[in-house]
């Protein structure tokens, strides 16, 4: 479904991703893990078009990615939720879901989404008439989650869910992360520090060191391999 | 205190009008983040346009003086939309939004030479196209008034012209109001305002938020323009004199807040006309910016700004 082949990026000078080649099928859960400043938000930011990228293709369901213009990428079925939450802080909750609507398909399936936004994530529910700048840090990113699924995405991007959040209230996200995609089948594409989680529940994963890709597999290869479980498993 | 009532309705009216003017700036700040200095100018262009499609292009014959002007005034506001759209695809489009978003300073420097410099051309191409006599839009109800009372011995006199300029303007903020607050591209539009890249993510155009923030923007302020010249002459200088009170009134709104705008442009205009009670007219302005002062020295953030900053 998402096919990135050789991808090159950075920020004027700086390049962060180096020939980074990552393969997305459709139903998959790919779980992209490595340190702080691996690139990883980099390269969400490519595929959403905030980053433009050096070189290499992105292909998307059969369209060339890096020929859609940025805010056309969402109307193709991408969703991106992104680090650090970014919910619209002087919308109210119901507002900020639907502004996840604004694709054809969102408006399409706005009053089945909404439910079961709601019944996966019930407090959205009970503060749908409350700003969001007004909310905590997990409530905000489950507002995050909720604004990705409205719009019936092919593809949800998860960056960093757990960002910021006590280990308790990442575990719940987590949980509930796991329960959607167990109900709804949908592609996930995860990028996650909380390495021992992501490795657990996704089906393939990506080793993401210093802009290159220096491993990959499937979840059992990955959780087996040595320097997977030194470094980041602490085995 | 027949006076202060005199003054406060006096305040009432031409605050309205203030406050369109100033909420047609505060929605370009507000969504785009860009200081545009040239909104007096756009403003004068407003009142100019409003005045030619009442002489010239037929408005006055085909609805005569009293309603003529009023037309003509609101055709301005399109007009000028029109107008605005196409500056800031042609120029301003170049210097803020996505284009700059990774630049540092987010372009804010080329957006200020920028609007100066279109603030000039504005200004000195209405002095060779229109010339430096002053203009206005003359309705017969300029110079009439409604009589409210008496009631306890008292009468207060209310200008039609400046009275009919105030339901215009409220109609239009509510309008504009629930624009914002219900419609679909509303909420894009604060979207795009909240965080720029989130909305990107969404699939909302963001430099098309911007266009028709600042579309929207010119058409308000020329309407405001409009109707202001109903009662005070104009010339292509006049920007000036309003472009510091539209400022003033989105500051004290709260920068950002759109609403906010509309009841710091009241603020002004009360302020203004209570100020002749207890000062000579020459001090009008003087009291504006006093006032303005205390409000920014007790609440800097303004009356609807939120002191948390954007994420």
């Amino acid at each position: 479904m998402l096919r990135i082949e050789r991808l090159s990026a950075g920020y004027s000078a700086k390049p962060v991703l180096n020939d980074v080649s990552i393969c997305v099928g459709a139903g998959q859960f790919v779980a992209i893990v490595g340190p702080n400043g691996a690139g990883k938000t980099t390269l969400f930011k490519t595929i959403s078009g905030i980053v433009k990228p050096s070189g290499g293709a992105i292909t998307f369901d059969g369209f060339d990615l890096l020929a859609v213009p940025p805010p056309q990428r969402a109307h193709l079925g991408i969703a991106h939720v992104p680090e650090g939450r970014q919910v619209f802080p002087s919308l109210t909750v119901m507002e900020n879901l639907e502004m996840g609507a604004m694709t054809e398909s969102g408006r399409r399936d706005w009053q089945a989404n909404i439910e079961r936004i709601f019944e996966w994530l019930p407090v959205l529910k009970e503060r749908r008439n409350q700003f969001a700048g007004t909310m905590s840090g997990g409530q905000q990113q489950m507002l995050a989650i909720g604004r990705g699924l409205a719009s019936s995405p092919k593809l949800l991007m998860l960056d960093e869910p757990s960002m910021g959040l006590a280990p308790s209230t990442a575990d719940f996200i987590f949980e509930r992360l796991i329960e959607i995609r167990r109900q709804s089948g949908l592609t996930m594409l995860l990028v996650e520090q909380r390495v021992a989680e992501a490795l657990e529940s996704a089906d393939r994963g990506y080793v993401l060191e210093a802009g290159h890709v220096v491993l990959e597999g499937n979840n059992a290869t990955l959780r087996a391999d040595d320097r997977v479980r030194k470094a980041y498993l602490g085995m | 205190m027949e006076g202060f009532l005199q003054a406060l309705a006096a305040g009432l009216l031409i605050g309205a009008v203030y406050g369109l003017m100033c909420v047609g700036l505060g929605l370009i700040f507000g969504v785009m983040r860009v200081i545009n200095f040239a909104h007096g100018d756009f403003m004068m262009l407003g009142m100019y346009t409003a005045f030619y499609l009442f002489t010239a292009a037929g408005v006055q014959a085909l609805f005569g003086n009293a309603v003529g002007p009023f037309v003509a005034i609101l055709l301005a506001g399109p007009v000028l939309a029109v107008f605005g759209y196409f500056v800031h695809r042609t120029l301003i489009s170049h210097v803020s939004g996505t284009r700059t978003a990774s630049l540092e300073g987010e372009g804010h420097y080329a957006q200020l030479i920028l609007t100066l410099g279109i603030a000039l051309i504005l200004q000195n191409g209405g002095l060779i196209v229109f010339g430096s006599v002053l203009a206005s839009i003359r309705t017969p109800l300029s110079s009439s008034a409604w009589e409210i009372g008496p009631l306890f011995d008292m009468s207060i006199f209310l200008n039609k012209a400046r009275s009919i300029d105030a339901i215009v303007s409220l109609a239009i903020m509510v309008l504009l109001s629930l624009l914002i607050t219900r419609t679909r591209i509303g909420k894009s539009l604060r979207a795009a305002a909240d965080n720029p890249t989130a909305a990107t993510y969404m699939g909302i155009d963001v430099d098309r938020a911007h266009r028709t923030a600042f579309a929207l923007g010119c058409g308000i302020t020329a309407i405001a323009g409009g109707l202001l010249a109903t009662n005070y002459p104009f010339h292509p200088f006049v920007g000036l004199e309003y472009v510091i009170v539209m400022y003033a009134g989105v500051v004290l709104g709260g920068m950002g807040s759109i609403i906010g705008a509309f009841w710091g442009g009241m603020t002004i205009g009360l302020v203004q006309q209570m100020s002749t009670l207890i000062l000579p007219t020459q001090l009008q302005n003087a009291a504006i910016f006093a006032v303005f002062l205390l409000i920014i020295f007790f609440r800097p953030q303004g009356f609807f700004g939120r002191m948390v900053e954007r994420t």
